[in-house]
C-alpha cells in the first residue's frame, strides 16, 4: 500500500492537532500549578512571618505560665492588644538567658533606645473597627481567634479574619449585626 | 484585512498577562505591616489608638479663642473650641477650623530662603541666615540708617520679647500694622472718655444691643465669643437686636432687625438717637451743656431722609433704646471706616454714657490688648521712609501691607530701598515674595508661647508636635539673633524664656495650672470713666444735619467672613466652603442689589470692570437680595492695593470707593454659585406664617414595617433662631470626616463633597434665613429602599448607615433623596503630602465610585459607647456630640439619643417651635428643626 502525499497530509494534521492541544493545556497546567504552588507557599509564609526577634510564646506561656495580658498590657484596655514595651522584657531579661543571641538582640534594641518593629500577623482592612477590649470584656477568650499561642514557636495566624468568620461567632454569642459595629 | 492572530502570537500574550498578573497580585495588603514595640511604656493616661487631647490658642487671626488640639497616633487631626475659655468658651469659628490645614499645607515655606542674585529665592540654613540679619543689623547701624521691625498684631510674651529685641539689637519698633485697627473706635474713646481703647463690650448683659456697621459675626474683635454671648442673651429672652448698616453683612442678616442706612450718614442716625435720648429725658446721666449744645438739630423727616432710613423706623429704635435697662451700642466695621467715622464711633460713645451702662457693659478695664496697632498714617510714613533710603534692616512679621495698601502708597516698590526685607511667615504672599530674606515661621501648634487677646485673659500657646519643616518660632528666632549679637545666650530657648516669664507672673503652681488649662483669667475691677465735656463738644463742631453725600455707586469693602482680611485665602478648604450669603465658592464677586441689576440689565455671572481713577477690577456680577441701591460689594480679600484713601483725624482707612465706574467687559465668568435658588419658592424648608405644610401623606400606611430602637435613637436638633450661618459646622465636618476639597472645576460641575451646607434663603424683603442641611437620617428614607446592593441601610439606632465597601455606585440612592445630601466620589481625591497627616484614622478615607453623606460622627458615637459600655450603661446625654454641634459659637445644633427622656434633644424636639424639612413626604427625618423669628416679631428689613 502506498500513501498519496494528501492523504500523508491528513494523517500528519490528525497527528498535530491533539500535540498542540496537549502543548497548550500542559503550557496552562504548569503554568496554574506552579501559581498555585507559589501562592500557597507565600500564604503560608504570610500566616507565620518571621520576627526581628525570635520571640518564643512556647517558653513564655506554656513553660512560665505568663498569662496574655501580661505582655499585652492593652488588651483590656485599647483596641489594640498592644506589644509590651521594651522596658517589661527586659525587667526580667537583664538577669534571664542574657548570653542567647535573640535577647542579646533585645538588649541591643534596648539600649539604642530603638523600638522592636514587629511583623503582623493578624491584619484588618482600613474600613474595619475591631476593639480588642470590647472582645476580651466579653469573656472571649484569646484563643478563640489566636489559637493555642502557647503551642506555637511562631505565630502563626489562625482565624480567618474574613467577615464570614467574624458574623459567624456574632451570631453565636448573640452580639451585634448591625454593620456600623465594625465598618467604619 | 485584518490580520489574524496567530497561535504563537496568541500564547506570547497570554504568557505576558499571566505572568503579570502574577506580579501584581503579589503587592502588600492595605494598611501598616508592622507594628512596634515601644522602649519606655507610655505616659499613664495615655491608651494606643485613642485620641489625646492639648489645649492651645488658635491664631489664624487676633481674637485668640483657646483650642482643645485632637491627637491621634501622635498627630493633631482636629481643632476644637475649649469649653470654659474666656474667649471662646468651646465655639470654634471657619477659620479656627480651618487653621489646621496651615500647620499640613503643602506649600509650607520649609526652610530660610535669601533671594539671589536673579531675584530667585533659594533655601539656607538657619545659621546662614541669622548671621546675615546680625551682620545686616550692624551694617545699616554704620551706614546711619535704621533698622525697623514691623507685626502684625502682637500680645503677651511674645510682644515682650520684641520689645527687648529692639532694645537690645537698636531697632525701632513700629505700630502693627492690622487692616482693622479700629482706629476710630479707639480715637473717639481717647477723645471721649480718656480711654484710647477698644474696649471688651459684654453683650450677654445688655437686654438691647445696636451695633452700627460692626460685623460682630465675621470679624470685628472676637467673633466666636461675640456670637456666644449674643445667643446667650437671646436664650435669656427679651433682648433685641438692632443692626444699622449701608451694605448687607452676615451680622445684618442675623440681627432681630436690620437698619440700611445711605453710606456714610451713620452719625446723623446715631446724633439722632442721641438727641431723642436727651429730650424724653431717658438717659441715666445727661451731657454738659456744651456738648448738648454742639449736637446738630434735626426733625424726624429730616434725619429720616438723610440717613434713608424710615421715620418710624428712627422713632421705634428710639423708644426701645430708651425704654431698654441696659442698652448697648457697638459701632465699628465699615460703618467706622469712613470719613464721618469718628463721628459714629463718638456718637456711639455718647449714647452709651447717657444710657449709663459703661463699665457694666462697655468694659475699659477688660479692654483688648492692641494699643500697638497703628494705623494707614503710620504705613505711609513707613512706605516714605523706605522711598528715602534710610532703612537698614526691615523685618516684616505675619503681616502682609503690600497687598492691604493701597497701591498709591508704592509700597512694594519701596521695600526694595530697605538694605534687607526680613519677612517672617508661613505661606508665601504678596509681601514676602518682594522680601530679600525669609525666615519660615512654625505654626501655632509646634511652638510655645502665649497670647493675652485682652486684658486679665492670658491663653497658652503649647506645641502639639515637632515641627514638620525646618522651622522656627518667632520668638526663637529673636533670641538667636539677640543671643549672636552678645555672644551668649539670653534664655536657652523661648520655651524656656517663657517659662520664666509665667513663673515670674503666677509663681510655679500657677504655672503648672496654666499648662493644663490653658488659659488663666484674672478678675479685673470695673474702670470708671469720665466724660470729657470740652474734647465731646469739639467732636460735633461743623457737623451739621444732613452729614455729606457720597457720591454713587459706591463700593463698599467688606470684611470677609472667610479670609478675615485676606490673611487666610492661602487655605483651601476656606475656599472649598461658600460664602454663605451668596452661596460661592471659589473666585471673586461683586455683590449687585436687585434692582442696580435690573436697571443696568446685570445678570449672575456676568463680569464687569469695576474702575476709579487708575484702579479697576474685573469682578463677576452676583445679585445680592436685601442690598440697597446705589451700593455695591466686594470682600476686602479680592480686592488688590484698592485705591483706598485715609481718613484724616483717625489715620484709619476709608473703606469706601466713591463713585466708582461699572463696565460690562461683555464676558461671563465662571463663578460656582452652589445654591439653585436664593427663594425657597414656598416650599415651606423654612416655614414662614403663610406656608402651610400639606403633610399629604400622612395617615398613609408604609409598605416596609416599622424600625425599632430599643436602646439609641440618634437625633439632631437645630435651632435656627440661634443659627447664624457661620459655617463653622461645615468647617468642623470637613475636617472630621475626611472629606475632600475638590476645588473649582469640579464646583461648576455640581461634585462639591460638603455633607453640611448652610443654605440661605431671602424673604421678599430681603430678610435671609440660614438652613444647615445634612442628612437627615430618615426613618422611612428614600435612598434605603432604592439601593440594590443594601449599601444603605436603616441600622438599630436610627441611623442612615452607608457601607462604603460595599456601595457599587449606582448612585440610585442620591436620585432619590429630597434633601440632596448624598455626595458620590467621581475619583480618588489625594490628600497632598503632609495634609494626609490630617486624616481621621477612624473613617475610612473613601474611594471612587462611593457614595458618601453624613454620619452623625458616627466615629463618636462608637467611641462614646465603648466607654459608656466600660461602666456598663448606657451613653449619658451630652456624652457625645457630633464635629458640627461642637464648634457651634452658638450653640444651636444639640445632638443626643431620643429616645431618653432627660436628653436635651428629646426636650427641644417636643417644643412648639420644631418642625421637620419635607415633613409632608413622610420620610419621618431624625433632624428637628426649631423654627421662630430670631428675638421678637417683625423680623424684617427696614430701609
Amino acid at each position: 500500500m502506498t500513501h498519496s502525499p494528501a492523504a500523508e497530509q491528513r494523517v500528519e494534521k490528525t497527528v498535530r492537532k491533539p500535540a498542540i492541544l496537549l502543548a497548550v493545556t500542559a503550557y496552562f497546567g504548569v503554568l496554574l500549578l506552579a501559581l498555585a504552588a507559589l501562592g500557597i507557599s507565600w500564604y503560608r509564609a504570610g500566616l507565620a512571618p518571621d520576627q526581628p526577634i525570635a520571640f518564643p510564646h512556647t517558653i513564655h506561656v506554656s513553660k512560665l505560665n505568663l498569662p496574655c495580658n501580661f505582655c499585652h498590657i492593652f488588651v483590656d484596655r485599647s483596641r489594640h492588644a498592644g506589644a509590651p514595651p521594651l522596658e517589661k522584657c527586659m525587667s526580667c531579661h537583664t538577669a534571664i538567658a542574657t548570653e542567647r543571641e535573640e535577647i542579646r538582640k533585645l538588649a541591643r534594641h534596648y539600649e539604642e533606645k530603638r523600638p522592636v518593629e514587629w511583623n503582623r500577623v493578624y491584619s484588618l482592612p482600613e474600613h474595619v473597627y475591631f476593639s480588642h477590649k470590647r472582645h476580651v470584656k466579653a469573656q472571649v477568650d484569646c484563643s478563640e481567634c489566636h489559637g493555642k499561642v502557647g503551642a506555637m514557636k511562631k505565630v502563626r495566624k489562625v482565624g480567618s479574619l474574613k467577615m464570614g468568620w467574624c458574623v459567624s461567632c456574632h451570631r453565636v454569642r448573640g452580639a451585634s449585626l448591625d454593620c456600623a459595629t465594625c465598618h467604619k | 484585512m485584518m490580520r489574524r492572530l496567530k497561535r504563537r502570537d496568541f500564547l506570547r500574550i497570554m504568557g505576558g498577562v499571566s505572568g503579570s498578573t502574577l506580579l501584581s497580585s503579589c503587592g502588600s495588603p492595605k494598611g501598616s505591616k508592622t507594628f512596634i514595640s515601644y522602649v519606655l511604656p507610655p505616659e499613664e493616661g495615655v491608651i494606643p489608638g485613642e485620641a489625646t487631647y492639648s489645649p492651645s490658642t488658635c491664631a489664624e487671626c487676633p481674637a485668640g479663642c483657646g483650642v482643645s488640639v485632637t491627637l491621634r497616633y501622635g498627630w493633631p487631626v482636629k481643632l476644637e473650641g475649649s469649653p470654659g475659655h474666656p474667649v471662646s468658651d468651646g465655639g470654634l469659628c471657619i477659620r479656627g477650623q480651618s487653621s489646621i490645614t496651615r500647620l499640613y499645607h503643602p506649600k509650607r515655606i520649609a526652610s530660610p530662603m535669601l533671594r539671589n542674585g536673579g531675584g530667585k529665592f533659594q533655601g539656607i540654613s538657619w545659621e546662614k541666615a541669622l548671621a546675615l540679619v546680625s551682620e545686616s543689623l550692624a551694617a545699616s547701624r554704620r551706614e546711619g540708617r535704621t533698622n525697623l521691625f514691623l507685626s502684625g498684631r502682637t500680645s503677651g510674651s511674645l510682644s515682650r520679647l520684641i520689645d527687648s529685641f529692639c532694645r537690645t539689637r537698636e531697632v525701632e519698633r513700629l505700630p502693627e500694622f492690622e487692616v482693622y485697627s479700629h482706629s476710630a473706635v479707639k480715637e473717639a474713646n481717647g477723645l471721649l472718655f480718656g480711654q484710647r481703647e477698644v474696649p471688651r463690650y459684654r453683650i450677654e448683659n445688655a437686654d438691647f444691643l445696636l451695633t452700627v456697621g460692626a460685623d460682630i459675626l465675621e470679624t470685628h474683635v472676637s467673633p466666636v465669643s461675640y456670637a456666644r454671648q449674643v445667643s446667650r442673651a437671646r436664650g435669656e429672652g427679651g433682648f433685641l437686636w438692632v443692626h444699622a448698616e449701608p451694605h448687607l453683612s452676615l451680622t445684618g442678616a442675623n440681627a432681630d432687625r436690620r437698619i440700611v442706612v445711605s453710606p456714610g450718614r451713620e452719625t446723623i442716625f446715631l446724633l439722632y438717637v442721641l438727641r431723642q435720648l436727651l429730650e424724653k429725658r431717658a438717659g441715666k446721666k445727661g451731657l454738659p451743656a456744651e456738648v448738648a449744645g454742639s449736637l446738630p438739630r434735626m426733625s424726624a423727616g429730616r434725619a429720616s431722609e438723610a440717613t434713608g432710613i424710615p421715620a418710624d423706623t428712627l422713632k421705634e429704635v428710639c423708644d426701645r433704646i430708651a425704654h431698654a435697662r441696659r442698652p448697648l451700642v457697638i459701632a465699628g466695621g465699615v460703618s467706622t471706616a469712613h470719613p464721618g467715622g469718628l463721628g459714629v464711633a463718638a456718637a456711639a460713645g455718647m449714647i452709651q454714657w447717657v444710657t449709663g451702662a459703661i463699665p457694666g457693659l462697655v468694659d475699659f478695664a477688660g479692654r483688648e490688648n492692641d494699643e500697638r496697632v497703628g494705623t494707614f498714617r503710620d504705613m505711609e510714613d513707613l512706605s516714605a521712609r523706605l522711598e528715602r533710603g534710610k532703612v537698614g534692616v526691615l523685618f516684616l512679621s505675619r503681616t502682609n501691607p503690600v497687598f492691604s495698601l493701597p497701591g498709591r502708597y508704592a509700597f512694594r516698590e519701596n521695600l526694595g530701598k530697605a538694605m534687607l526685607s526680613v519677612a517672617i511667615g508661613d505661606l508665601f504672599d504678596e509681601t514676602m515674595r518682594e522680601a530679600g530674606l525669609i525666615l519660615p515661621l512654625s505654626h501655632a501648634l509646634e511652638s510655645w508661647g502665649d497670647v493675652e487677646p485682652r486684658r486679665g485673659v492670658l491663653s497658652l500657646v503649647k506645641p502639639a508636635l515637632e515641627p514638620l519643616h525646618d522651622t522656627l518660632s518667632e520668638g526663637d528666632m529673636l533670641l538667636r539673633i539677640m543671643g549672636e549679637g552678645s555672644g551668649k545666650g539670653t534664655a536657652a530657648g523661648y520655651r524656656d524664656y517663657l517659662f520664666g516669664e509665667w513663673t515670674r507672673r503666677f509663681g510655679e503652681q500657677g504655672r503648672d495650672a496654666l499648662l493644663k488649662t490653658g488659659f488663666v483669667e484674672e478678675s479685673l475691677p470695673g474702670k470708671r470713666v469720665s466724660l470729657d465735656g470740652r474734647k465731646a463738644a469739639s467732636l460735633f463742631k461743623g457737623q451739621n444735619a444732613t452729614g455729606r453725600e457720597m457720591a454713587g455707586p459706591v463700593l463698599v469693602l467688606a470684611p470677609s467672613l472667610r479670609t478675615f482680611d485676606g490673611r487666610s485665602r492661602g487655605l483651601p478648604l476656606l475656599s472649598e466652603i461658600p460664602d454663605p450669603l451668596t452661596t460661592i465658592s471659589y473666585g471673586s464677586w461683586l455683590s449687585v442689589s436687585p434692582g442696580t441689576a435690573k436697571a443696568s440689565g446685570l445678570k449672575d455671572r456676568e463680569e464687569v470692570t469695576v474702575s476709579s481713577g487708575d484702579w479697576s477690577q474685573r469682578f463677576p456680577v452676583k445679585i445680592q437680595p436685601g442690598l440697597a441701591e446705589g451700593v455695591v460689594v466686594a470682600c476686602r480679600d479680592f480686592v488688590d492695593s484698592p485705591p483706598l484713601r485715609r481718613e484724616e483725624r483717625t489715620g484709619g482707612a476709608v473703606e469706601y470707593i466713591e463713585a466708582v465706574g461699572i463696565a460690562k467687559s461683555g464676558k461671563t465668568a465662571a463663578i460656582p454659585i452652589l445654591s439653585g435658588s436664593p427663594s425657597q419658592r414656598g416650599r415651606g424648608l423654612v416655614p414662614d406664617p403663610s406656608h402651610k405644610d400639606e403633610k399629604h401623606h400622612h395617615g398613609r400606611e408604609s409598605l416596609y414595617p416599622e424600625h425599632s430602637h430599643e436602646k439609641y435613637r440618634w437625633a439632631m436638633v437645630i435651632d435656627l433662631a440661634l443659627c447664624n450661618g457661620c459655617s463653622a459646622c461645615v468647617a468642623a465636618c470637613y475636617i472630621e470626616n475626611n472629606v475632600p476639597v475638590v476645588g473649582k472645576k469640579d464646583h461648576l460641575k455640581g461634585r462639591e463633597m460638603s455633607w453640611l451646607r448652610i443654605e440661605p434663603f431671602y424673604g421678599e424683603t430681603g430678610d435671609v434665613e440660614f438652613l444647615p442641611m445634612l442628612c437627615q437620617q430618615c426613618h422611612a428614607a428614600p435612598c434605603e429602599t432604592v439601593c440594590p446592593v443594601y449599601a444603605a441601610y436603616h441600622n438599630p439606632e436610627g441611623l442612615n448607615v452607608q457601607v462604603y465597601n460595599r456601595c457599587v455606585g449606582t448612585r440610585y440612592c442620591s436620585n432619590n433623596c429630597p434633601y440632596k445630601v448624598r455626595r458620590f466620589n467621581w475619583f480618588w481625591h489625594r490628600w497632598e503630602k503632609p495634609l494626609n497627616r490630617m486624616l481621621n484614622p477612624e473613617l475610612e478615607a473613601r474611594g471612587p465610585g462611593v457614595m458618601e453623606k453624613c454620619t452623625f460622627c458616627i466615629q463618636r458615637i462608637r467611641a462614646a459607647k465603648d466607654k459608656a459600655k466600660d461602666g456598663s450603661r448606657k451613653v449619658r446625654d451630652g456624652e457625645v456630640t457630633t464635629a458640627c454641634a461642637q464648634s457651634c459659637p452658638t450653640g444651636a445644633i444639640t445632638f443626643g439619643n431620643l429616645l431618653d427622656p432627660e436628653s436635651g434633644v428629646y426636650r427641644l424636639s417636643h417644643s412648639g417651635r420644631v418642625y421637620r424639612v419635607f415633613e409632608g413626604l413622610g420620610t419621618d427625618p431624625s433632624v428637628y428643626y426649631l423654627s421662630g423669628g430670631k428675638g421678637g416679631p417683625g423680623r424684617k428689613s427696614h430701609g
